[in-house]
């Protein structure tokens, strides 16, 4: 039987990640559909999602035929490295080495570059506000895509991991649909820090366990490995913010 | 076009977009295999592979915190 040890990580870990992404997405949809109206950036949405669905159909069954082993090391190597990168990002915005990822100011850029682009494009302003909501939702889709296989592929959680990711979604539609502004005070460089945690973790126990190495503690050690990864990512923000006090003064 | 390019530069840089970390870290995964398989220390390559992620992280984050200077 499932344990929660093994399914919360897989399921907590795609929530989290699918709610940055989720977010992001929606910032661009919500500029399109402002400034051009609530069909293209529907219609942009809606074959963005067909597109999705279509990737998910092609991949799901040629996963299924690769046995579990196999995937472990790819996975984990690919985990470590999109892991690792996020929280690259999250230790620099922490320490204040590098500027706050801010949905209010991605809206208003996104909407201003969207208005010049749509009134050189006349005619065709409604095609162009359609393929940018269809580019966000399919690049931050992608990503969702990824990470859902990813934490879900090594144990067989990938329905798991899914529903998390779907939770994101209609909690992040929800609010939107509810306040009909860009996510700002969803804590977004927090989530990435947390993220770029669990997936760094996650990284680590599929890419050892590719190898043929067992962990003591089997499952629970991902909470150890998390455990790590925070404290050193917390350590690294607490050496480096004097580093940007100075950078700034 | 520009979306398929997009797509495929957005993949690229979901897993590459810090070239440094990319390759210390594909060389700590080539010596915790070697270890893990050649040598037989399944233990000492989980070691090296978490050890080796938290110095490849502390490494790109340091050389990111050098250039912001």
């Amino acid at each position: 039987m499932l344990s929660l040890a093994t399914a919360a990580p897989a399921v907590g870990a795609a929530f989290v990640a699918s709610t940055v992404e989720v977010v992001e997405a929606f910032t661009i949809v919500l500029a399109v559909s402002t400034l051009r109206g609530v069909r293209p950036a529907l219609a942009g949405t809606a074959a963005a999602l067909v597109v999705l669905g279509l990737i998910v159909a092609v991949l799901a069954p040629v996963l299924s035929l690769v046995p579990l082993a196999a995937l472990q090391l790819p996975i984990g190597v690919l985990l470590l490295l999109f892991g690792l990168g996020w929280l690259r990002k999250a230790v620099l915005r922490a320490s204040g080495l590098m500027a706050l990822h801010d949905e209010d100011k991605i809206f208003a850029r996104e909407q201003a570059e969207l208005r010049a682009e749509t009134a050189k494009a006349g005619r065709g302003a409604d095609w162009l506000a359609g393929m940018t909501a269809f580019q966000a939702v399919l690049l931050e889709g992608l990503e969702v895509v990824f990470i859902v296989i990813a934490v879900g592929a090594g144990r067989g959680l990938v329905a798991w991991a899914a529903i998390g990711a779907l939770g994101a979604c209609a909690a992040v539609l929800g609010a939107g649909a509810l306040i009909h502004k860009p996510l700002s005070r969803v804590p977004e460089n927090t989530l990435k820090f947390a993220v770029g945690v669990m997936l760094s973790a996650f990284g680590v126990f599929w890419t050892a366990e590719g190898l043929g190495a067992a962990w003591p503690g089997g499952d629970l050690t991902l909470f150890a490995l998390v455990g790590v990864f925070l404290v050193a990512a917390l350590v690294m923000v607490a050496l480096l913010r004097p580093r940007a006090v100075e950078a700034a003064s | 076009m520009s979306v398929v390019r997009e797509v495929f530069e957005e993949l690229w840089s979901m897993f590459v977009g810090d070239r440094r970390l990319t390759l210390l870290l594909l060389a700590v995964i080539g010596l915790a295999a070697v270890v893990a398989i050649v040598i037989g220390q399944k233990v000492l390559a989980d070691g090296i592979i978490l050890a080796g992620a938290v110095a490849v992280l502390a490494d790109s984050v340091l050389a990111a915190a050098r250039k912001s200077r």
